[in-house]
């Protein structure tokens, strides 16, 4: 089943990346346009669009492409002249770290805070949870972003306002480094995380409530289980499920990029490369920049479904059967 | 457990707290930071190809000369650099450069005329696709543009080389300026694949500044070079391009102190920053302007048949000239620029004063006058449906913008209204820049608004001249044999104030044609930090001669 799978999953990005290697050459556009400005020569243009191989045939053009792909070559990045994965691997290991904080933030803080709200449903707690849920899901992260800017950097100077170090981490040991760089994350973080956890929480609350309310749990009582016993052992991993599917394709989302709060803060992540790429008509990088975000998708969801299935070995005879 | 997680939160706090409380520029007192928006592709100025890797380019290589700018005369002076001194011969077929001695690689190799050489092969080599081929149209060169080194370069000795010049063309000095490049390093390398392979070597440069550390997205750090001979002991010790994309955001970050120098200011943020003490505003004027075009041609003939055939609607220059009549450009000007700028009346600009002739004027805003010019061509309301019309064609058309410029969109709103006062229906189109400038440079549009940024020195062929081939930016298609004339004839002047007397010629011509409606020069508003001394901005460029600057700290 898992190599069914699999085999699926490498089809639909083959299909994804064809597609867009059609769409990109047929939209208009030009990649040479970079090389166009009264300070460079006319000629320049020409000669560059020609190492592009943009003059040849477009079939011709695909038939290179998927020679190069058998060798996992996606070619070379036209704006910086160098292989795509190359470009990606500068970009992608702070995309992954950075998304995977934000997405242990988000679905810690929801749950916990989730779990608070359901001790005692309608609650004072549980009421003013709800409403800062639905401002912190409505919140613009742009807006977000710039108002954790104007009172963390620059009225209380507390926060770095962009980037994601200091100038001169060089001289830094292993625990200064540290230090620089999580100063450095906590706006950014903040920015990306609260829609999440607002969402995670209402998930959550949601479910946690459902199966609170069913028989099951009142038949536990009755047999004279703790509260924390319910809750830990029995409630949490029947209300869980929904929620690691939502996970799943959200950390998948995540590791795509977060286009905005890269901006906002300078941050070097995938989401700024790919929409630059896509810009400039960089097109071996947009195909290399959808081919990574398409393939953590599926990774993500493929971990997210495993997980499910070890939590709910029900699912797993569902699948089976 | 509660003790635990408390701790752990205190501990987690500390860490992330204790680092922060020592920011801004601190640890660095002797170092200026430059707020850019976005980062370089290429330090290597083979590969420089906008003006920011320009910028960080030319401060780490070397020319053999180097200019100030002249305020008065509004024209760039060469001034010594790697060549000491030259000698023109009596017919300036060639020149005699005497370099210096005492310029060495950072990797201790001595810089010499070897490096002359190879550098302009490199830069001419169409293997190489470098930001200046194609440009040296006074050196002696084949087919393919690359120079002839045998014949164009004679080196009497490692200090000494004459440069040829082809017969009949007039030298550049800005030939003589590009940024020279170290041969030992590149000479082995593949030429097909030196853009790929440079970026994997450690820099080896000889200008005031050195490369010391490039975080990709995040800042360009450039150190002073102490043995250079431009550096100034109690210069500046390191120059910092720290990319800060959103606008917002380095805006904040200069009011903060985190960085000391930013351009682009928006004219309506200037207010805010005049009360800072901190702060000290100054502007670039003069080197960067919109227009609206009016293609001068039928775009739909060009494009079946490449047939030049004039335009339907504004292919008669008198109907191009009642269009400049009918904008209010001073409300644009004045609403949207606070006035910081001012109207243009052609393609000089009033900083080069030389070349300006100062009896053209801007058109007045007069939609009287338009309306009596297209009536005396003929175009009339005929059937009161408040859009003019002749021989049946109504005076429609789509107006196109490049998305993204709030500038361009309320110019455009503007424009559309006051066209629509005399009678003309104007419908605004927003493209993606990347669709908009395709279609602008395949020449597929009646009218559309756009800007330029003027070249240093003028350079006024590559926009008017009218073989529409080998002028690619001649967008607006702008057809005249008495300007073409006059261009060929100041490429090859050389007697200054007569070449002067034939750019005013030159202007008047583009000025009764009117070719597009010149709609305003923009400034360039820049904000720097008081702690910067000794810096003088000019046309050049914000960060030219930068390492004449130092810092006083409070």
């Amino acid at each position: 089943m898992l190599f069914k799978r699999v085999i699926s999953s490498v089809v639909v990005l083959f299909l994804l990346i064809s597609f867009l290697f059609f769409l990109l050459r047929l939209s208009p556009g030009d990649p040479s346009l970079k090389f166009i400005s009264p300070e460079l020569s006319p000629q320049l243009a020409a000669k560059v669009r020609e190492s592009f191989n943009l003059n040849s045939p477009l079939l011709n053009q695909y038939k290179t492409f998927l020679i190069n792909l058998m060798s996992g070559d996606f070619g070379i990045s036209y704006t910086y002249r160098i292989p795509v994965f190359s470009v990606i691997m500068d970009f992608l290991p702070f995309t992954l770290i950075f998304s995977t904080l934000s997405f242990i933030i988000q679905i810690t803080a929801g749950f916990f805070l989730s779990l608070i709200s359901v001790k005692k449903i309608g609650g004072k707690l549980d009421k003013s949870f709800s409403r800062l849920s639905l401002i912190a899901y409505a919140l613009p992260s742009f807006f977000l972003g710039v108002i954790l800017i104007l009172i963390f950097s620059s009225l209380l100077n507390i926060f770095p306002s962009s980037g994601i170090s200091s100038f001169d981490t060089d001289s830094y040991n292993f625990l200064q480094r540290l230090a620089d760089y999580s100063t450095h994350l906590v706006l950014p973080l903040i920015t990306l995380s609260l829609s999440g956890i607002a969402v995670y929480y209402k998930y959550l609350r949601e479910n946690l409530e459902d199966v609170y309310n069913k028989p099951f749990v009142l038949n536990l009582r009755a047999n004279g289980c703790t509260e924390k016993e319910i809750t830990r052992r029995h409630v949490i991993p029947n209300a869980i499920n929904p929620l690691i599917s939502v996970a799943g394709v959200e950390l998948g989302l995540l590791f795509s990029g977060a286009l905005i709060t890269e901006v906002i803060f300078g941050l070097p992540g995938m989401g700024r490369l790919t929409v630059n790429a896509i810009l400039t008509r960089d097109y071996p990088l947009v195909v290399g920049c959808t081919f990574i975000s398409g393939a953590l998708v599926i990774i993500t969801n493929l971990i997210a479904d495993v997980i499910k299935v070890k939590l709910d070995k029900r699912l797993l005879k569902g699948m089976l059967n | 457990m509660k003790l635990k997680q408390c701790g752990l939160i205190i501990l987690f706090s500390l860490i992330v707290l204790i680092p922060s409380c020592n920011r801004k520029n601190n640890g660095h007192p002797n170092a200026i930071i430059i707020g850019i928006s976005s980062d370089i592709d290429s330090y290597n100025p083979l590969f420089s190809y906008t003006v920011d890797e320009g910028n960080v380019s030319e401060l780490l290589y070397l020319g053999l000369i180097d200019f100030n700018w002249d305020e008065n005369s509004g024209e760039e002076i060469p001034r010594p650099m790697l060549a000491k001194d030259w000698q023109w011969n009596k017919d300036s077929t060639s020149i005699t450069l005497d370099l210096r001695n005492d310029v060495y690689w950072s990797d201790g190799v001595q810089f010499t005329a070897a490096d002359v050489v190879f550098s302009y092969d490199l830069y001419s080599d169409p293997a190489i696709q470098s930001s200046r081929y194609g440009f040296f149209k006074s050196f002696i060169a084949d087919s393919a543009f690359r120079i002839d080194l045998n014949k164009t370069f004679i080196v009497e000795n490692p200090f000494k080389i004459i440069i040829n010049f082809k017969k009949g063309t007039l030298p550049n000095y800005l030939d003589f300026a590009i940024p020279l490049v170290p041969e030992h390093v590149f000479k082995n390398i593949d030429r097909k694949n030196l853009i790929t392979v440079e970026k994997q070597m450690k820099p080896v440069t000889d200008g005031p500044f050195y490369l010391s550390k490039w975080d990709k997205n995040q800042a360009i750090i450039l150190k002073a070079n102490e043995k250079s001979f431009l550096h100034k002991p109690n210069g500046i010790s390191e120059l910092i391009f720290k990319i800060v994309p959103d606008y917002t955001s380095r805006l904040t970050q200069l009011k903060n102190g985190e960085i000391d120098l930013m351009e682009d200011i928006k004219a309506e943020d200037l207010n805010q920053l005049t009360d800072l003490s901190n702060i000290k505003l100054t502007k670039i004027s003069g080197r960067e302007y919109d227009y609206t075009a009016w293609s001068n041609i039928d775009p739909d003939a060009y494009q079946k048949n490449k047939k030049i055939i004039p335009n339907k609607l504004f292919g008669d220059k008198n109907v191009r000239q009642a269009l400049t009549y009918a904008i209010n450009r001073q409300e644009i000007l004045h609403d949207f620029l606070k006035d910081h700028g001012e109207l243009a009346a052609g393609p000089v600009a009033p900083i080069f004063k030389n070349n300006l002739d100062t009896l053209l004027k801007p058109l007045p805003y007069d939609p009287d006058k338009a309306r009596k010019i297209l009536a005396g061509e003929g175009w009339k309301d005929v059937n009161h449906t408040g859009v003019l019309e002749k021989n049946g064609q109504r005076f429609s058309f789509t107006l196109e913008i490049p998305s993204g410029n709030p500038r361009r969109v309320f110019a455009a709103s503007v424009i559309k209204n006051d066209l629509k006062q005399i009678g003309i229906e104007v419908k605004i189109e927003s493209l993606e820049p990347q669709v908009f400038f395709q279609k602008v440079f395949s020449h597929q549009f009646n009218s559309w608004m756009a800007g330029w940024s003027v070249a240093i020195p003028l350079d006024l062929r590559s926009f008017w001249y009218s073989d529409l081939q080998n002028t690619p930016m001649n967008f607006s298609c702008y057809q005249n044999k008495n300007a073409d004339r006059l261009i060929n004839e100041v490429d090859h002047e050389k007697d200054k104030l007569k070449k002067h007397q034939l750019f005013k010629d030159l202007q008047d011509t583009i000025y009764n044609d009117n070719p597009v409606t010149f709609l305003y020069w923009i400034n360039n508003n820049i904000a720097y930090s008081s702690r910067i001394q000794d810096i003088n901005i000019t046309a050049l460029g914000a960060v030219y001669h930068c390492w004449n600057w130092s810092v006083k700290n409070n």
